[in-house]
């Protein structure tokens, strides 16, 4: 799961010029560390919808990459 | 297949709308509405593939996400969205009732939004840089007895067409307003001949708004013609000044 992520991530950083993750870290916050803005969140979230299944906004803050990956996991069940 | 929704496909301006852009052939038609089929049996004769009619009625505001996630989603790839249906709640503000008025907010300004946000999401995701058209009304900018109510939804849609460009125009996604001035359809036709006059009086070619007019002004604004223009509204009302 954390492998199709990174991609995603990477592909938006890509787009938006800013440099690739090597790894995610569940401290990684999206907005401080990642320099995520809204949009850039918004897309995220339908990306992350389109492969998981699952609106990681919905209820709830999302801050960190460890909430989004606690989110996926939550939907996806043990 | 690009597709483009039309809310209100089954008749008057909608269904207008739908034949053009079908008759164009470069997009397809998602056409919604309450109506079972039979109505719109003629755009499917038109488009036939390039056209699908999805039954539903817009006062379920709460509905709409499963009719992206479960229909709109798995047609393929949005590229535009003409929220056209809407519902007219006319009477003098002193009468007002607190049901129709809900139910016209949800039909005419809540559904359209929640759509917006499934429309946007799809671009998004596909990296669409698509055109949104809300078809406006006259009575938000000149002041007519008894429309106060209707007028206020229209203007609601306003400001939130203009927002939406400022909000996501980085992303190449347009929206954008057409303000018709009268038209005969079903929608004007509890007006009498001589309020129908009255209307006519007030605007510069002292006449109805013909339909064709509409229709072509939302495919300009839906096409690459109108690239540079977002967050505004275009009057196609003979000139209610
Ligand atoms: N006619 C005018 O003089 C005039 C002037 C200015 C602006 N406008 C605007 O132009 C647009 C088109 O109006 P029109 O004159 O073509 O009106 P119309 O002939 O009454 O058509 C209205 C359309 O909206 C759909 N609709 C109504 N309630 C709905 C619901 N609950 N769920 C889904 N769809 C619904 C109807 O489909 P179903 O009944 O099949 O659901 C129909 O296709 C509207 O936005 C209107 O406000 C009209």
């Amino acid at each position: 799961m954390q492998d199709k992520l990174i991609v995603i991530v990477n592909d938006m950083c890509k787009d938006n010029g800013l440099p690739p993750l090597k790894r995610l870290d569940a401290d990684q916050h999206l907005r401080d560390d990642l320099n995520m803005d809204s949009l850039m969140l918004a897309e995220l979230t339908v990306r992350v919808e389109s492969e998981f299944g699952v609106d990681i906004f919905e209820d709830g803050l999302v801050e960190t990459m460890g909430d989004v990956i606690r989110k996926i996991e939550g939907h996806q069940g043990p | 297949m690009k597709w483009i929704i039309v809310t209100g496909e089954s008749r008057g301006v909608g269904k207008a709308i739908a034949r053009e852009i079908l008759m164009e052939g470069t997009y397809g038609v998602i056409g919604i509405s309450r109506s079972k089929g039979a109505e719109v049996e003629d755009l499917k004769q038109l488009g036939g593939e390039h056209f699908v009619h999805l039954t539903y009625d817009l006062e379920n505001v709460e509905g709409i996400k499963s009719l992206y996630l479960q229909q709109l989603k798995r047609l393929g790839v949005i590229h535009g969205f003409v929220n056209n249906s809407a519902w007219a709640y006319d009477d003098i503000i002193s009468n007002l009732r607190v049901d129709p008025l809900e139910k016209m907010f949800r039909i005419n300004v809540l559904s359209p939004m929640h759509l917006t946000k499934y429309v946007i999401r799809d671009m998004l995701l596909n990296k669409t840089e698509g055109s949104i058209v809300h078809i406006s009304s006259i009575s938000a900018h000149t002041g007519y007895k008894g429309l106060s109510m209707y007028a206020s939804t229209k203007g609601a849609i306003e400001a939130f067409s203009k927002n939406t460009a400022r909000e996501w125009g980085a992303r190449g996604i347009r929206s954008n307003c057409v303000i018709p001035g009268f038209m005969n359809t079903a929608m004007s036709a509890s007006l009498t001949d001589e309020q129908k006059e009255r209307i006519y009086r007030r605007n510069a070619m002292k006449k109805e708004t013909a339909m064709a007019s509409v229709v072509r002004t939302v495919l300009f604004l839906l096409s690459d013609q109108s690239s540079s223009i977002t967050g505004t509204g275009i009057h196609v009302d003979n000139g209610t000044i």
